[in-house]
């Protein structure tokens, strides 16, 4: 009985190798077929070339000197072109190929990863292998189990995009993006940083052991230097106003009264830009711009604040600085007046007044 | 001695290595992670862990795969 049921998971093992496997020769089959794009590329460049020669041949015996300028000019243009382009195929086609696996090797792969990092799962019919990590805590952050799963069928597609997700079991995702779910898993795909070059390579040797086990040492480690979300604003940012949960980037902080505010709750001085929260701006009642404590005042005379720009040297705002010019054009109409009725005085009792005995 | 030598780190390959007879595992990896800690990489010599005094053997498979990778916004 038992040994019945080990033969069937090893007849399975089986099944997922040859999967595994024909996966394998696809990937390889797409990079050669990239080589075969290149290949093309440089023979359309020759025979570019060798068109160029004859027509160069013609043009020089016929004595078409002027031709023969042309063609020699772009001839020389299309060498520079040519030599980076020979470059970059030379070192293309240098690249150690990676040695396809034997069915045996990949067998032995899964029965590591066994072994290694606890049992995986397949599915034969869709066509994919799992393996679920231990609860990851990083820096006090529990962020629960991932599920690392493996499309077998897209590995051919690896130049292109990740063949796997990384699925969050027990998801505590950032406070301001629910898709992010660790700081380095944003939509269930992995940013592998540092990885990126050995988890290709080992998928492309058949080294699935070493795959999974270079995300999970990826999935464990945190690079507080190029996160989606870092770790201290996982929860996110409260704002102070309205208590909406806003990322690091989204929050701003209102320097007049230290505290950080969603972009509902801020605005910014039209004056020095200095950004700040609502409750610290003020607007200016003339030219209706918000700005903040140091470019505003209060009118000498009214006492209500306006924007520095706004108010007279003075310091008066324009109300004021009309009543207090009206004041003056009063007082200088009564100043007139008076002195008018002074002079008018002056003149009717000019000589001696006559006294009488 | 010939040996296949799998690094997990930077680049990610795998090769045939030779080396002196009666390597231990701890000297290979001295040798090729100058500076590294062990404690920060699995270590396995034909798929299983061993003791840092195992010596080598012709054909052994050592992979070095490193436990903290730092991940990154790509």
């Amino acid at each position: 009985m038992r040994k019945g049921k080990i033969m069937n998971k090893n007849k399975n093992i089986i099944k997922l190798s040859s999967l595994l496997l024909d996966a394998i020769y696809e990937l390889k089959k797409q990079r050669l077929r990239q080589i075969q794009d290149k290949f093309r590329d440089f023979g359309s460049k020759c025979s570019f070339a060798i068109k160029d020669s004859n027509l160069f041949y013609t043009a020089v015996e016929k004595n078409w000197f002027r031709s023969a300028e042309k063609i020699r000019t772009r001839v020389s243009r299309s060498l520079n072109d040519f030599s980076y382009y020979l470059q970059r195929f030379k070192e293309f086609i240098n690249i150690d190929e990676p040695k396809l696996p034997k069915l045996s090797e990949i067998f032995a792969e899964l029965l590591q990863l066994d072994q290694d990092l606890g049992e995986y799962q397949f599915d034969l019919k869709y066509k994919t292998i799992s393996v679920i990590t231990e609860p990851i805590t990083l820096e006090e952050i529990n962020l629960g189990s991932f599920e690392i799963k493996l499309y077998i069928e897209r590995i051919s597609t690896l130049y292109e995009h990740a063949p796997y997700k990384v699925i969050a079991l027990e998801p505590n995702p950032a406070g301001s993006d629910s898709n992010v779910t660790h700081p380095h898993v944003s939509s269930e795909t992995l940013c592998e940083g540092d990885g990126h070059v050995s988890i290709r390579r080992a998928l492309e040797d058949g080294r699935f052991c070493d795959f999974f086990t270079m995300i999970v040492s990826i999935l464990q480690t945190y690079n507080p230097d190029s996160p989606y979300i870092s770790l201290s604003d996982w929860e996110g940012r409260s704002c102070y106003d309205c208590g909406y949960t806003v990322s690091g980037d989204e929050s701003y902080y209102c320097e007049y009264c230290d505290n950080e505010f969603c972009d509902q709750c801020s605005t910014y001085c039209q004056k020095c830009d200095t950004t700040m929260c609502l409750g610290c701006a003020s607007q200016c009642p003339l030219c209706e711009e918000p700005v903040c404590k140091n470019c505003s005042a209060k009118c000498k005379e009214c006492e209500e604040i306006y924007c520095k720009d706004c108010l007279t040297e003075e310091g008066l705002c324009p109300d004021c600085e009309e009543q207090r010019k009206e004041q003056e054009n009063e007082e200088q109409e009564d100043k007139s007046k008076k002195s008018e009725a002074a002079a008018a005085v002056q003149s009717d009792s000019m000589g001696q007044t006559i006294v009488h005995a | 001695m010939r040996i296949m030598y799998i690094n997990n780190v930077g680049g990610g390959f795998a090769n045939y290595l030779e080396i002196e007879e009666n390597t231990s595992i701890q000297k290979l990896f001295t040798q090729k992670m100058a500076g590294e800690n062990a404690e920060d990489y699995l270590i396995r010599v034909n798929r299983q862990p061993v003791p840092r005094d195992y010596v080598l053997q012709e054909n052994d498979r050592v992979t070095i795969t490193p436990t903290k990778v730092e991940g990154a916004v790509r």
